[in-house]
């Protein structure tokens, strides 16, 4: 099992800007597996704590109670930098406060590879211009970011967590690299890889994904709250409403209209034909 | 008519006004009746917030005259007594009018306290820093205004006669030259101002038989950096510190912090005097005297060897030690006769 | 094809070269022309050679005081931003040379009696209390540094000791408060090697936090959670370049007051020219506000020789246009 949580709680601290109203829990006993090579979503409406269970599972926060395990051992007890060699996260949207052009951005990735005063090498570079090819987005490489449209952007964080991932066979680190045991495959965490694209960007990274997915057998696992892209992209499904697991299993066995309209709060009967024009299989 | 209206106005308001037309009616006549007294004409309840000014006020015999002085008066020692109210920056308009002056001394630039003034109509001076010469005329027109001319006079001149004399007495001198600091941050040679071609204390040096090494710079005071002093050249080097009471070795210190600049003729003969004295930073009635401070300072004398009188200062075994200095400073002002 | 970092190399270089050349001709430039032969002769004693002590005691310190001030507020100015992810930051920002200013008035006004240090120490003093109020407060109710606090913190902090500035202005008298004006405006003349050896260690300290904050703070500009989830240690990194930044502020606040501008003109000119990496940015931006600040401070004793105008007006008659118009082409 490459990551497998267990009845995870959590709760922003009080004056933060998370506050949520009357101290309610955001994560209320969760638990979740992801094993190497699956394509794992979590499906839910905004406000359910999509975000903050993907930040428990990566490390980047720390539960109230429960635990995560990255391979065999509580993610938390390993360095920023061994995570971020395993796990990448690519996040709902990225804006620079200065401008670097697209190829500095994918260098950026290899950051937990490298030592302190160690400049990127010839191999990094190849690395990050596979990363960029992979994507489709070579072209862009000497742009400036911020010139890009959404999908381009989207694409590009895509080819840094790429980048990211890539061990690199024989790098030279001059620190010693902690070993995660038990942890064989990548993890890609995507937030709401597809909220703000317009539909056809949509298409492009859900196909760029399953790309990534099947020919590189790099594990995914993303959170949204569109129906189809789940369905079309991600071989099991978790239904989160509220901090709580309502479902989890294959696309079919989940995206039923009784408990998707439970999910979205929805009449069932609208759901049905959503559900069908999504092409999800009864 | 007026026998109808005489009926309407009683015997009692007759006898009362009656009784105010002769109060009035001698009140009148009294003033003119009663004799010239050069005591109540002109001012007899003044304020000033100009050091320098009050001194003049002193001097020409309106100390009693004097109600309110300004924070950082000193001199003479009778203003230890008087209500503080204030400066240039910070006049205290509430106490200035709660001591109902009838004359306020003012620096020209103070234009909210003059408005204020003139305002609920208290007569005010008005005073502007300025030359060795304006000294002697601000004294003229203060006496005017104050009804004193004559003392006024007496002492304007009694200053002229004796800035003529230390003129006449170092004509045909050579004319060293001399920087005139009055401001240096301690320990360094940083921040160093030196009073520049313009101003009293330019013309106090000229007087004493001086040559200003900054005459050139048409300003009142000068940022003397390390290049400008090392270009200068001075032969002398002078600071004053007004409020500044240094013990001896710290004095030592801060000359020795001119060594870092050798090739000064001042620091290589070692004339280089730390004046703790505040009337060379007064225009006032004193003028005449730190003008003969720095006369003797810059021409000794009947010595013509400066090393060796120089040396006699700096050792403090010379009449012009700083000791002697500080004595003379706080002595009182001749008193008018 | 080589890496985008080395590509900017050459610029680096350039900018070095700027420096060396500002810095040995500087003191050769000035109100009085000096003899090349008679600066350097050795059969002149020194004690007696003019042109010599203008050139080593007057105006080398001098040239030197101005590249140490403005590279090092050149940097300082870059980390800042980098730390708040914004290019409008200076080194100002966060109240450190309002600590040092209020540092300076105090002993400008009530330390006639000190005679050591005096006014450079007073500031740094000012500068470390500015810097752990600010500290405080951000480091309060968060793991890490929230920079929204550190802002308002330093905003707030700003005010405030402006205000007690006013107020020991207002106790002083006349001739403090000219001392004070004019500390507030920039002053490089040192006179000696003095003060730029007190405040080399504490820059050296500095300056070894920013070559290991380089590389972190390009990721941190796509935000702290981007940066940690590709392993930058962002709670360090934050404090780091925090106490970093100020404590080279605060030196170089003590030495040449607080002149302004320089951090904020001349990293927008180096990234202009180099690109947005810091491993770049950093070491272009010290050496071009060295240089930049070595000629402002040469035309500030030329220009209307043989008075002087405070460094800090030049500078700002630079900045002042350069700044609006950076607003104004700002996308």
């Amino acid at each position: 099992m490459l990551l497998s949580a267990a009845d995870l709680h959590f709760r922003y601290p009080r004056s933060s800007k998370h506050t949520t109203a009357a101290d309610a829990e955001v994560i209320a006993g969760v638990s979740l597996d992801v094993a190497a090579g699956e394509a794992v979503g979590i499906l839910g409406p905004n406000g359910s704590g999509k975000t903050t269970l993907l930040r428990l599972l990566s490390g980047s926060a720390r539960p109230l109670a429960g635990r995560v395990r990255l391979g065999d051992a509580d993610v938390l007890t390993f360095s920023r930098r061994a995570i971020a060699r395993r796990i990448a996260v690519v996040p709902q949207e990225t804006s620079l406060a200065f401008d670097y052009t697209v190829l500095e951005i994918v260098l950026m990735g290899r950051y937990p590879h490298l030592g302190t005063f160690e400049v990127e090498g010839a191999r990094d570079l190849a690395i990050a211009m596979a990363a960029l090819e992979s994507t489709g987005t070579a072209a862009f490489a000497e742009r400036p970011f911020r010139t890009l449209s959404g999908g381009e952007k989207q694409r590009v964080v895509i080819a840094a967590a790429l980048a990211q991932l890539d061990s690199g066979k024989g790098s030279r680190v001059s620190f010693s690299e902690e070993k995660i045991p038990g942890l064989e495959s990548a993890l890609l965490v995507l937030d709401e890889p597809t909220a703000s694209l317009d539909l056809k960007y949509q298409f492009e990274i859900g196909a760029l994904l399953r790309r990534i997915h099947d020919e590189r057998g790099i594990t995914v696992l993303l959170s949204t709250h569109d129906l189809r892209f789940a369905a079309a992209l991600c071989n099991r499904i978790v239904l989160l409403s509220q901090g709580r697991v309502l479902a989890q299993g294959s696309p079919a066995e989940v995206l039923t209209p009784a408990l998707v309209g439970r999910l979205f709060d929805v009449d069932p009967e609208l759901a049905a034909p959503i559900l069908a024009a999504a092409g999800v299989r009864r | 008519m007026a026998i109808n209206h005489a009926t309407v106005v009683g015997p009692k308001v007759r006898g009362l006004f009656l009784a105010f037309v002769l109060v009035v009616g001698v009140n009148l006549a009294g003033r003119t009746l009663e004799p010239p007294d050069l005591r109540t004409l002109g001012p007899s309840r003044i304020i000033s917030l100009v050091p320098a000014v009050t001194e003049m006020l002193f001097a020409i015999g309106a100390g009693n005259e004097v109600v309110g002085v300004s924070s950082y008066d000193t001199f003479p020692p009778e203003v230890t007594s008087k209500a503080r109210v204030g400066a240039l920056i910070d006049p205290d308009v509430e106490r200035i009018l709660s001591l109902k002056p009838d004359l306020v001394v003012v620096y020209n630039s103070q234009t909210e306290l003059m408005t204020r003034l003139d305002r609920v109509r208290i007569p005010t001076f008005r005073y502007e820093h300025a030359g060795l010469a304006d000294i002697t005329s601000t004294i003229r027109s203060l006496g005017q205004r104050l009804e004193r001319g004559a003392q006024a006079e007496a002492v304007a001149s009694r200053i002229e006669r004796d800035l003529e004399a230390i003129r006449r007495s170092v004509a045909g001198k050579r004319r060293p030259r001399i920087a005139l600091l009055f401001e240096r941050e301690p320990g360094t040679l940083r921040n160093i101002y030196a009073s520049g071609g313009i101003g009293f204390m330019h013309d106090m040096l000229e007087t004493a038989g001086g040559e200003d090494v900054f005459a050139d710079i048409k300003r009142q005071s000068v940022q003397a950096t390390a290049e400008l002093l090392l270009t200068r050249a001075p032969d002398i080097i002078i600071e004053v510190h007004t409020f500044d009471r240094w013990p001896e070795d710290r004095i030592a210190r801060e000359r020795a912090v001119w060594k870092a600049l050798p090739s000064l003729p001042a620091v290589r003969s070692g004339r280089i005097y730390l004046l703790q004295d505040e009337r060379l930073a007064i225009p006032g009635p004193r003028v005449a005297e730190a003008v003969k401070l720095l006369a003797d300072i810059l021409h000794p004398a009947g010595q013509p060897d400066y090393q060796a009188n120089s040396r006699a200062i700096l050792a403090g075994t010379s009449p012009l030690s700083k000791d002697s200095v500080k004595k003379r400073s706080s002595a009182a002002l001749p008193r008018l006769p | 094809m080589t890496s985008p970092m080395r590509r900017g190399v050459p610029i680096v270089a350039a900018c070095f070269g700027a420096m060396v050349v500002a810095v040995v001709a500087s003191p050769f430039i000035g109100s009085t022309s000096l003899g090349f032969s008679r600066v350097f002769s050795t059969t002149i004693p020194f004690a007696d050679n003019v042109d010599a002590q203008i050139f080593f005691v007057a105006r080398l310190p001098r040239a030197l005081a101005a590249a140490l001030v403005g590279g090092t507020l050149a940097a300082a100015g870059v980390v800042f931003q980098g730390l708040l992810r914004n290019p409008l930051a200076t080194p100002y920002t966060l109240g450190v040379s309002a600590g040092a200013s209020l540092g300076a008035m105090v002993a400008i006004t009530f330390g006639s009696a000190w005679a050591i240090g005096g006014v450079a120490t007073a500031s740094l003093a000012g500068a470390f209390l500015a810097v752990a109020i600010v500290y405080a407060l951000a480091a309060a109710r968060h793991r890490g540094l929230s920079t929204t606090v550190m802002l308002l913190a330093g905003v707030t902090l700003n005010a405030f000791f402006s205000a007690l500035i006013l107020f020991v202005q207002y106790v002083s008298d006349f001739a403090q408060t000219y001392r004070a004006l004019r500390w507030l405006m920039g002053d490089l003349d040192v006179a000696s090697y003095e003060p730029i050896l007190y405040a080399l260690p504490l820059v050296g300290v500095a300056f070894a936090g920013f070559a290991w904050l380089a590389r972190p703070l390009n990721l941190m500009s796509a935000g702290i959670d981007a940066a940690a989830t590709r392993g930058v240690e962002v709670e360090r990194v934050q404090r780091g370049a925090f106490f970093a930044a100020s404590l080279a502020t605060g030196a170089a606040v003590s030495v040449g007051g607080p002149i302004g501008f320089v951090g904020i003109i001349v990293p927008h000119l180096v990234r202009l020219l180099v690109g947005a990496d810091h491993r770049l940015v950093l070491p272009a931006s010290t050496f071009f506000g060295a240089a930049f600040l070595v000629a402002c401070d040469a035309l500030a004793r030329t220009v209307i020789a043989p008075i002087e105008l405070p460094v800090g007006i030049i500078t700002a008659v630079i900045g002042g246009p350069f700044f609006l118009w950076l607003l104004i082409t700002r996308r």
